[in-house]
């Protein structure tokens, strides 16, 4: 399987896996069932996540195709700016519905504000998901071209070329967004390790619960890096896509949304009060949730050295 | 001073750091500096949000238990920053990039003490609000470390015989 394969692979997971997680909250909101609600969360905030892979193999693709007869490369440059305004709100969609989720375990129930936001950003996300995907079957499909199609569409403010060009022409920029990311990773790591720390035994007298209102600091952390990160990614794809290193760090990241959505709201570790021992599935969790991290950051930091694509 | 630089930039360890082409050598010592630095802040990040009022039920009677894990980071990052520094002592040993970072990361660590004394050092703690001196160090332990990350960075980006490059990376 080369990029361009598992992007045509991926791509389904934020149009039909997302609509689908879409029209179970929408249903979850109207029947006022919680469950239902919850798992619909948990599917949005996985197809954010997937989201992430779909739109770097889609930036591949796009580089990989462009020469091919019977490829319009400008439909390809058009798929890819709508794919990143969708990718921007699906990221937000996500962070929201993640911070439903872990309000859910906190208070009971995420509150209605929360929820509202869920609502209005998911169907945006759709639509937006949806748009894009159309434009991007449009790259290999002529017989479903109508006339309107041919017409580009413009979103000047917000495009690929607009980013690559804010990162690469100012000077302080990359180096201002490595400092951040720096920042961000110091933020997450920290968190992170103490929360799995006390998963493993140290910390016992502290109850899970009270750390986990720690728990979106660390996601801002993330968010800060996915931000920062896609900056790098977007002004110089091909030094990241073939890049092992690289492909290694996403995948780690990939399966720390796994232990993510564990440790937000599975029962478990939520009960495992002070002075109480963890259970050996928790603390299963623990110990992966720390070496994926410590992946992430090993392959990131090694990125220059492994693959020399730098 | 321009002595020792060299003769530390020459020294066998500093050699094998800066020429070796293994994977174990710069780019090993360089991710052991990241891993240092992710959990000293981290960790030091997460007591500092506790003073600011997040996570107040956590016993900070507790947190206690974090000053050996920060320790152990700074050492990891004493050791391989020297080597860092030992590679290129001539140049890194005379950029004022570097010793702006080395006078914030003493800032924070002094910070750090402070707020273990006026706090985790006090058994009474937990019965008592945070004072207000402990949460302006917290504001302080994040700045100094936010500007100790910058520093570090930085000196990716400026040559130490340019310290120009700064003023002209920030008015470009």
């Amino acid at each position: 399987m080369n990029l361009p394969h598992w992007h045509l692979l991926l791509n389904h997971v934020p149009t039909v896996g997302f609509g689908v997680g879409v029209a179970l909250f929408l249903l979850a909101l109207a029947a006022r069932e919680q469950p239902l609600q919850r798992e619909s969360l948990r599917i949005i905030v996985l197809a954010a996540l997937v989201s992430i892979p779909v739109y770097l193999t889609g930036v591949s693709a796009g580089r990989l195709i462009e020469g091919l007869e019977g490829v319009s490369a400008i439909r390809i440059r058009i798929h890819a700016d709508a794919a990143l305004l969708a990718f921007v709100v699906m990221e937000l969609t996500g962070g929201v519905a993640w911070l439903a989720l872990w309000q859910a375990r906190r208070f009971t129930r995420a509150r209605p504000g929360t929820l509202a936001a869920v609502a209005l950003l998911a169907v945006a996300s759709f639509g937006l998901m949806a748009r894009a995907a159309y434009i991007g079957g449009l790259i290999r499909h002529p017989e479903v071209i109508s006339a309107e199609d041919t017409a580009p569409i413009e979103t000047a403010w917000l495009t690929n070329a607009s980013v690559k060009s804010l990162v690469l022409n100012t000077t302080s920029v990359w180096p201002a967004a490595e400092t951040i990311h720096f920042v961000g990773l110091a933020l997450s790591f920290g968190i992170v390790l103490v929360l799995n720390l006390r998963i493993l035994g140290v910390m016992k007298s502290v109850a899970f619960a009270d750390l986990h209102r720690l728990m979106p600091w660390g996601l801002m952390g993330v968010g800060v890096n996915l931000v920062s990160g896609m900056m790098f990614f977007i002004a110089i794809p091909e030094q990241y896509d073939t890049n092992v290193a690289f492909q290694w760090k996403m995948l780690l990241f990939l399966l720390t949304g796994v232990n993510l959505l564990y440790f937000t709201s599975a029962e478990d570790p939520w009960t495992t009060g002070a002075g109480v021992d963890a259970s050996i599935g928790a603390k299963a969790f623990a110990a992966s949730t720390i070496a994926l991290w410590a992946g992430v950051v090993f392959f990131g930091r090694m990125l220059p050295y492994i693959g020399g694509s730098f | 001073m321009m002595g020792v630089l060299e003769a530390l930039e020459a020294s066998g360890i500093s050699t094998w750091v800066r020429e070796s082409r293994s994977l174990f050598a710069f780019p090993m010592v360089l991710t052991l500096h990241t891993f240092g630095l992710a959990v000293i802040v981290g960790v030091n990040a997460v007591i500092d949000l506790r003073l600011l009022g997040f996570g107040t039920h956590i016993p900070l009677k507790s947190l206690k238990m974090l000053f050996p894990i920060m320790w152990g980071g700074f050492i990891v990052n004493a050791l391989s920053g020297s080597l860092l520094l030992a590679r290129a002592a001539t140049t890194v040993g005379i950029s004022g990039v570097f010793w702006t970072k080395m006078v914030l990361i003493a800032l924070s660590m002094w910070v750090l003490m402070r707020i273990k004394r006026r706090v985790f050092d006090d058994e009474s703690a937990d019965a008592r609000p945070i004072p207000n001196d402990a949460r302006v160090l917290a504001y302080a332990s994040i700045l100094l470390w936010a500007g100790a990350i910058t520093a570090g960075r930085l000196m990716a980006y400026i040559g130490p015989t340019r310290p120009e490059a700064l003023i002209g990376l920030l008015v470009k």
